[in-house]
């Protein structure tokens, strides 16, 4: 193809673009708010899987219940089914908060203030989470022992060095996460103020 | 005149503008839907620093092509084929056969530039002169005319190879 040819075509194009405007106030102002709700894409699917693996968590450890014959099984029990139900939903709902935020019709006050309060109830979870996990760690494996093998798994020595080894694995893990929420929320901020009068 | 509707307005007048780039810079729906929106936001963020002393297709131009061009960056995006299926996205009615096949073969050929070349060539089809383009691109209007006359010299050789 000449460049005249190339001409052409452009300009043929150009005319079919100019019959068909598709862009209403509505959409171009929704354009401007989609990458800050992006931002926030990402991490909700990963917690909504792990929400869903959560759940059948706590599902398994009630349909093993009558397993747990003492009052310290029971409350473990009790324990790794609130724990593994009510901590991811709040997560997602936090989630759910922080994407709603309007950045078009709120004012730039209300942006920030709505903000403020999600991204800190967000931050909040995220670290009772990594505090609980760790406690949530040992009451698996008293639980896994129990409805699994029927023992106290405590006994076994070799327990403790992998006991050791996930503690270290958590550690990391949770630190990672948690500086992922940070520089999420971060950038988000970011486009907070990118938007201000 | 709100600054939102004053932006609106703008946009409405010259989205045709951020189509043809996006169509230029993508290959397929979901790749130009996302720098659609990026154009867009770019856009709302530069708004208020656009004082009018150039022309609004001027400095639309010049954010649109920066956000295409940051965003290959960003991607290393390789050249692939080209696939149409982008390219109607907004068509209420599909184009008739033999100018979709013109279409391609244009597209084809322009995707063969690198990204800067691209621009150049997409602003020249504008019909925009090698003085706007340079206040555009940030180039000297000479840099303009000899990277565009290269640019003809590609696509003649293409010609000539191909036949």
């Amino acid at each position: 193809m000449e460049l005249e040819e190339l001409q052409q075509v452009w300009t043929e194009l150009s005319r079919e673009v100019e019959k068909q405007k598709k862009l209403n106030h509505k959409i171009i102002m929704e354009m401007t708010q989609q990458k800050y709700r992006r931002k926030f894409d990402k991490v909700t699917r990963y917690e909504t899987a792990g929400t869903v693996i959560c759940i059948l968590s706590a599902g398994f450890v009630l349909f093993n219940f009558d397993k747990l014959d003492t009052i310290f099984y029971q409350a473990c029990g009790v324990f790794a089914i609130v724990f593994l139900v009510v901590l991811p939903l709040s997560v997602l709902r936090a989630l759910k908060k922080i994407k709603a935020i309007d950045l078009i019709n709120n004012t730039y006050k209300d942006t920030i203030v709505a903000y403020t309060k999600a991204k800190n109830r967000l931050l909040f979870l995220q670290r009772v989470g990594v505090f609980s996990s760790f406690i949530f760690f040992f009451v698996t494996l008293v639980l896994t022992g129990k409805i699994v093998h029927d023992k106290d798994i405590f006994q076994e020595t070799e327990i403790w060095y992998f006991v050791v080894l996930v503690l270290i694995g958590l550690l990391f893990f949770s630190r990672w996460g948690y500086r992922m929420y940070l520089k999420i929320t971060g950038s988000a901020e970011n486009l907070i103020e990118d938007i201000k009068p | 005149m709100t600054k939102e509707e004053a932006f609106v307005a703008i946009i409405q007048e010259h989205e045709g503008i951020i189509y043809k780039i996006t169509t230029v810079y993508t290959n397929s729906v979901s790749e130009q839907q996302d720098l659609y929106q990026d154009i867009v936001y770019q856009l709302w963020r530069a708004y208020d620093s656009f004082r009018g002393e150039s022309k609004v297709s001027t400095w639309m131009y010049r954010v649109a092509l920066n956000t295409a061009f940051s965003r290959i960056r960003k991607e290393k995006r390789q050249p692939r084929s080209v696939a149409l299926d982008h390219l109607k996205i907004r068509q209420a009615e599909p184009y008739d056969k033999q100018f979709e096949e013109r279409l391609r073969a244009m597209y084809e050929q322009i995707d063969q530039l690198n990204s800067l070349d691209k621009g150049l060539i997409l602003l020249l089809l504008e019909g925009k002169k090698y003085e706007e383009i340079g206040e555009i691109t940030g180039l000297t209007k000479s840099n303009v005319g000899t990277r565009i006359s290269r640019i003809k010299e590609r696509l003649r050789n293409k010609m000539t190879k191909k036949a």
